[in-house]
């Protein structure tokens, strides 16, 4: 090894050192505990093989769960990325004036804890006595009783994490669309091209690397920050019908102990990410334009 | 034209009435925190209160250690922002400025985690931590967070938009890389490690997942630990203290953001460009 090396691994050290043992390590050990059946407490671990994933696929709540998360998912994409791509297109290219003060004030709830936001949600949205009860009542309209009905809980726990992602999802996608020729846009407007034309076939594809970036993050991250709506308000319920796959790997490590499921279904859960990534790379990119 | 003009109207009107909903939740925390209990029943729908009263507030405070809690969440923000920001700083410079082997494999090694979900993690985390001794002390909340690839990756784009040239002539001088580093690199891109430390502070500020499963008595809580304590499914009875523990909890994010807001929006803006 030359000095500049040494050097090289000499910055890096103290990041890789925590990666290596707070990631890297542990992923490993997550790895490792799949194979066994173990409740976090007792001195003995037992070798069980793959019983623990074969567990996982038998179980009727693992389709729940994972029929859920993908209805995460759908929502989350639906008011984390294509909600605010309209916003970022209408706000940079169809309209002229208050850009910054949108921009300001729909990145606002970004910076507050979502601990907070489940909070207010749940007193805003209490079926019986919160304000937007109130007000449908005036319309003869009765709330569901969102946390124990199938269906609405996991909308109402997705509006929640999207109230918070929403902005930098869509300050993120706004810089995108400002990035794109503003030449193109003026000529294709000249030649008096719709608005939703122009979105679609021009700030679209050309500011996509950036959109697939946000969907990637939409996906993978969304699912994380749900981790906190569902265990303040709902732990998962009813009958697991709020439980996505981060929730509920948290349940079984954590609530009944059984960190072999647990780690299994965290391996899994991992698997599908990439896989999904992979399938992007291999469908969407193709059709991506990258810049340089 | 005059279609143009439409269009926009519409637009702003659609905007405007999304950001009210946006935004409502906080005025409606803030206008009940100053409520009574019993005023809040039943006018719920007034964004102020006629009687102001700062019993919510007292309520808090007397029920809990209020001041060593938002003390615990200002020491867990500002160390985890500190060390994040060097460890980030120094990771980004080596991935920018040395020519090694291996490099590009190991920043995208790095850069994966991202994709890591945490649960992956978080048994073998939980028992390191317990072995240390350090369940229930901030140092264990504190200690696996210290170096981020958002971070990382953040610090080294603003690192790329340097002229290379600049460091070069520097490095033909024999100036050592600790001067190039704190004299030349730092200097530029100071705007963009300000941005990136606001931003860590904030999430630390805000974080829920690790803390909640290593703090465990109400001496060693942080501030949305704490306010976990205000929920039920039901809500609960203590309404106007949930909502002035909320505005507490959000008080030191949002004064953060309005200080620093160009700064903020200017990083995240360029986060997702490749």
């Amino acid at each position: 090894m030359n000095r500049e090396t040494i050097k090289f691994y000499l910055l890096l050290l103290p990041s890789l050192a925590i990666f290596l043992l707070f990631v890297f390590w542990p992923f490993a050990y997550s790895v490792y505990l799949s194979f066994f059946d173990w409740n976090m407490i007792s001195p003995e671990k037992k070798f069980v093989g793959l019983q623990n994933y074969i567990d996982i696929i038998k179980d009727p709540i693992s389709y729940k769960v994972l029929v859920n998360t993908f209805i995460y998912i759908g929502v989350l994409l639906l008011m984390n990325c294509i909600i605010p791509y309209i916003f970022a297109f209408v706000i940079d290219v169809v309209l002229k004036r208050f850009k910054n003060f949108y921009k300001t004030a729909l990145f606002l709830p970004a910076v507050i804890s979502l601990v907070v936001g489940s909070i207010l949600f749940t007193w805003l949205l209490n079926p019986v006595s919160g304000p937007v009860a109130i007000i449908l009542g005036w319309f003869d309209v009765t709330m569901p009783m969102w946390t124990k009905t199938d269906g609405w809980v996991i909308v109402i726990l997705c509006l929640i994490t999207s109230w918070k992602v929403f902005g930098y999802n869509f300050i993120v996608l706004y810089a995108a669309v400002n990035g794109v020729d503003r030449e193109l846009i003026e000529a294709a407007r000249l030649d008096r091209v719709p608005a939703r034309k122009i979105f679609m076939k021009i700030v679209l594809p050309l500011s996509s690397a950036t959109g697939i970036y946000v969907l990637i993050i939409t996906v993978v991250q969304g699912l994380q920050y749900m981790f906190t709506p569902i265990k303040i308000i709902t732990q998962g319920g009813p009958n697991y019908a709020s439980s996505n796959a981060i929730y509920h790997a948290f349940h079984e490590a954590f609530v009944l102990y059984r960190t072999g499921h647990s780690a299994a279904l965290s391996i899994l859960t991992m698997l599908i990410f990439f896989i999904l990534l992979l399938l992007e790379f291999k469908f969407v990119e193709k059709g991506v334009y990258y810049e340089n | 034209m005059r279609t143009r003009l439409q269009i926009g109207g519409i637009w702003h009107v659609v905007l405007i009435l999304f950001l009210v909903l946006m935004l409502y939740p906080l005025i409606y925390a803030l206008g009940n925190s100053f409520k009574s209990l019993s005023e809040s029943y039943g006018t719920t729908l007034n964004v102020l209160p006629k009687l102001f009263t700062l019993e919510n507030y007292q309520a808090f405070f007397n029920s809990l250690p209020v001041i060593r809690i938002t003390l615990n969440t200002f020491f867990l923000g500002a160390v985890t922002t500190i060390v994040k920001l060097v460890t980030s700083f120094l990771a980004a410079y080596a991935f920018v400025y040395f020519r090694v082997k291996y490099k590009p494999a190991l920043y995208f090694l790095l850069i994966s985690t991202i994709f890591v979900p945490f649960t992956v993690t978080m048994i073998p985390n939980y028992l390191f931590i317990s072995r240390l001794g350090l369940i229930d002390s901030v140092w264990g909340a504190i200690l696996p967070q210290l170096a981020d690839a958002i971070g990382i990756f953040l610090i080294t784009q603003s690192m790329r938009g340097i002229p290379y040239s600049l460091i070069e002539v520097a490095r033909l001088d024999r100036l050592p890389h600790r001067r190039i580093m704190l004299d030349i690199v730092l200097p530029l891109v100071r705007p963009a490690v300000t941005s990136t430390g606001i931003w860590f502070f904030i999430t630390t500020w805000n974080e829920y997942v690790w803390p909640v499963l290593i703090l465990k008595s109400t001496e060693q809580y942080t501030l949305p630990l704490a306010l976990q304590m205000y929920i039920s499914a039901e809500g609960g009875t203590n309404f106007t203290v949930a909502m002035a523990v909320s505005v507490v909890t959000m008080a030191i994010p949002l004064a953060l953001y309005i200080m620093f807001q160009r700064y903020i929006i200017g990083t995240f803006a360029s986060s997702g460009i490749k």
